[in-house]
């Protein structure tokens, strides 16, 4: 992968420990090997259209939770994150 | 295959697998220059041939790494390859053809300015060999070279 690539940050290897999974349980249900898991983990490779929408399939989640072009807040963070004042 | 040595090769750090594609590459070259070099001189026959193999060990030594790094991604005999190792494998291959443009342009340049500087070239069974061998060896190897010179680092095991 080009060194000049676009970093994607991803919240993968969270949603991996929250699962329970290994990184060869998660590739074996993605169809890819287990070091390309460690690589987008690491943020060393940006995965395709299709495998980033196979992975958010796999964790029922929107694509945008786990992949973004700006850096990710810890998750805790959102969701115990206060109500703008006055919104009920 | 020896699955703990693989897995051993399979995490060698990129700036060790840079050195053993520089020998790769470097040793062939200097141990045919070194027995051009010492051929004609007094020197006893088994003692340039043992040099010639010191030379030249590390660079088979380091194909070998190299091959068994590549682990089948760059001639497809992978029984599985994703969209990493099949991005990886282009930029290879990418890589490889630039590296072979240099080194062709690199000796066209250089064996024109040898003839226009009232040299001959003669060209013989032991002039050619080397070259046929650097061309039968190096040539295929050059993208299992070039794939361990542009991997980066295994992540650790989680």
């Amino acid at each position: 992968m080009p060194d000049s690539q676009r970093p994607v940050h991803n919240r993968l290897a969270v949603l991996r420990a929250e699962r329970g999974l290994s990184r060869k349980q998660l590739a074996d249900k993605l169809g890819i090997n287990y070091q390309t898991i460690g690589y987008i983990e690491r943020g060393d490779y940006n995965p395709s259209l299709e495998l980033a929408l196979t992975i958010a399939e796999l964790f029922r989640l929107p694509v945008e939770a786990i992949f973004s072009l700006k850096p990710m807040t810890p998750l805790s963070e959102e969701i115990f994150r206060e109500p703008p004042a006055g919104s009920g | 295959m020896n699955t703990t040595s693989t897995s051993k090769v399979e995490y060698l750090p990129r700036s060790r697998r840079r050195m053993l594609v520089a020998a790769a590459l470097v040793g062939y070259p200097a141990a045919v220059a070194l027995l051009a070099g010492l051929k004609h001189t007094s020197l006893n026959r088994w003692l340039i041939l043992v040099l010639f193999a010191v030379v030249l060990l590390p660079s088979v030594v380091a194909l070998g790494v190299a091959y068994r790094y590549a682990r089948g991604r760059v001639n497809g005999r992978c029984a599985r390859l994703d969209e990493r190792d099949l991005a990886l494998r282009q930029q290879a291959y990418a890589l490889s053809h630039r590296v072979l443009a240099a080194i062709l342009i690199a000796a066209t340049a250089a064996t024109y300015v040898y003839l226009t500087s009232g040299n001959t070239l003669r060209f013989d069974a032991n002039s050619v060999l080397p070259l046929t061998m650097w061309v039968v060896v190096f040539v295929p190897a050059l993208p299992a070279l070039m794939l361990a010179w542009i991997e980066k680092d295994q992540p650790a095991d989680a």
